[in-house]
């Protein structure tokens, strides 16, 4: 290979160059012509094969040319292009000397459409996830207002672990925090936090915070992964997504119970504030003492009436035990009782039978009888049911 | 008891005690409750403080 092309040696039958070799050479020339490069084209024919290679074809309204991008290429991508999409590469022109192809070796694909490949993948994820009525708003649940475990689905060495246990530590300190470490980003980060997020089901915990710090786009790709996604979704108790990413939702936002903007934020909404809730509960205590003065007072104000009524010469009837005498027939002859008058009580017995009225006594049910009721029966007990002292 | 059902039952009492017409035994009792209620929430809000558990390792794929 090394040795330079005498262009005259191959123009005889018998200095004739193999296949190979023609191939080979084609390759060097145009490797060492065409340079790394970036080219733009539309997408066409593609085909993602098994080993995770992509095949497809760069094309404008004249050319067209074959492109592969392997897979340790392609795998950084959050999705594979579509047909007829624009994009730029970065490729390098070669020959594919087995099949003796002008091909371009892509090493990166980007698309010219706002957003790219990103959004073109968060919202294909986006609406299988509706379709499957994840985003569902009626799906959101409550959290829990006190809770007494925690969970942190991140990473161990993180600044999103810190800043949630100082917010913790200063709001609500008596909850556990039980850290459930989760590689965020890199390979195999989606297959990790799903397991992290498998595993919150056999934790008894209240609540759970699934999130990292801020980081660019393809930091945060893992919480934009559909899987990722659902297995958030299927997690038993609430979740707070908190991603560290003010302005870009990701999909675990979307599917969360609650979306915070920071791990610290998530850690807020989390807890109630320790102070503000010892502050209500001395609120309580007043409330607490104070109704009961207002039952006192009101039992006071009680037991003045019935001593006001007894004052204007009613008397309360009740047996040995201490019950009120309402009623005729609880008072048959010979009936002993006492009678309880404004100013003390006496011993008294039903001396005939009994003498209903007409009329149902009334309002009593306080126990305050009228046995000696002047205005309905005359004065003192002379007809019948009076008491004999 | 935990505190979320704690709070809940002192709040009921508080509200019983200031909404209905108890006599004075029935106010008695639901007071001597919501004091110990009030100070077993106390109690818990500031009990021993938890901490991190690290026991739990995330790492790799996991299975």
């Amino acid at each position: 290979m090394g040795a330079p092309i005498d262009l005259f040696a191959a123009a005889s039958a018998e200095g004739a160059w193999t296949v190979t070799e023609v191939t080979r050479r084609a390759r060097v020339v145009i490797e060492a012509g065409l340079p790394p490069l970036w080219i733009r084209g539309e997408v066409t024919g593609f085909k993602a094969w098994r080993s995770g290679h992509w095949y497809f074809s760069l094309r404008d309204r004249f050319s067209q040319i074959r492109c592969v991008m392997f897979h340790n290429d392609n795998r950084r991508l959050p999705a594979p292009p579509t047909e007829g999409m624009q994009v730029f590469a970065f490729a390098q022109p070669s020959v594919y000397e087995a099949k003796g192809e002008f091909q371009l070796t892509i090493k990166e694909l980007l698309s010219t459409e706002q957003g790219g490949l990103w959004k073109l993948a968060f919202e294909k994820a986006r609406a299988a996830l509706q379709k499957d009525g994840l985003l569902d708003p009626a799906r959101k649940r409550r959290l829990p207002l006190f809770p007494r475990r925690i969970a942190v689905v991140t990473s161990p060495d993180g600044a999103a672990l810190r800043d949630i246990e100082a917010v913790i530590t200063r709001r609500w300190p008596i909850a556990e925090l039980v850290l459930v470490a989760a590689k965020v980003q890199g390979d195999g980060a989606e297959a990790s936090v799903c397991a992290a997020l498998a595993r919150l089901g056999k934790l008894e915990v209240d609540v759970a915070i699934v999130g990292r710090g801020g980081g660019s786009a393809e930091d945060l790709w893992t919480f934009n992964s559909e899987r990722v996604a659902r297995a958030l979704a299927a997690v038993p108790v609430p979740v707070i997504s908190a991603v560290g990413h003010e302005t870009d939702v990701t999909l675990c936002d979307l599917v969360a119970d609650v979306r915070a903007p920071t791990p610290s934020a998530a850690a807020e909404a989390a807890t109630p504030d320790r102070a503000e809730v010892l502050v209500h509960l001395g609120h309580l205590g007043e409330r607490l003492a104070r109704g009961l003065a207002q039952r006192s007072q009101r039992a006071v104000d009680r037991l003045d009436r019935t001593l006001k009524i007894l004052a204007r010469g009613y008397a309360v009837a009740r047996d040995e035990k201490g019950r009120v005498l309402k009623r005729v027939k609880q008072l048959p002859s010979g009936q002993a009782f006492r009678l309880r008058v404004t100013d003390g009580e006496v011993a008294a017995r039903v001396s005939s039978p009994p003498d209903p009225l007409s009329v149902p006594e009334r309002g009593n049910e306080r126990g305050v009888s009228s046995p000696l009721s002047r205005r309905e029966r005359g004065p003192g007990g002379e007809d019948g049911s009076g008491a004999e002292v | 008891m935990d505190f979320a059902k704690q709070l809940e039952r002192l709040e009921a009492i508080v509200r019983k005690l200031e909404a209905e017409d108890l006599d004075l035994d029935e106010a008695l009792k639901l007071f001597e409750e919501g004091v110990e209620r009030l100070r077993a929430a106390r109690e818990q809000l500031t009990q021993a403080e938890g901490k991190v558990k690290k026991a739990l390792k995330g790492e790799g794929s996991g299975s």
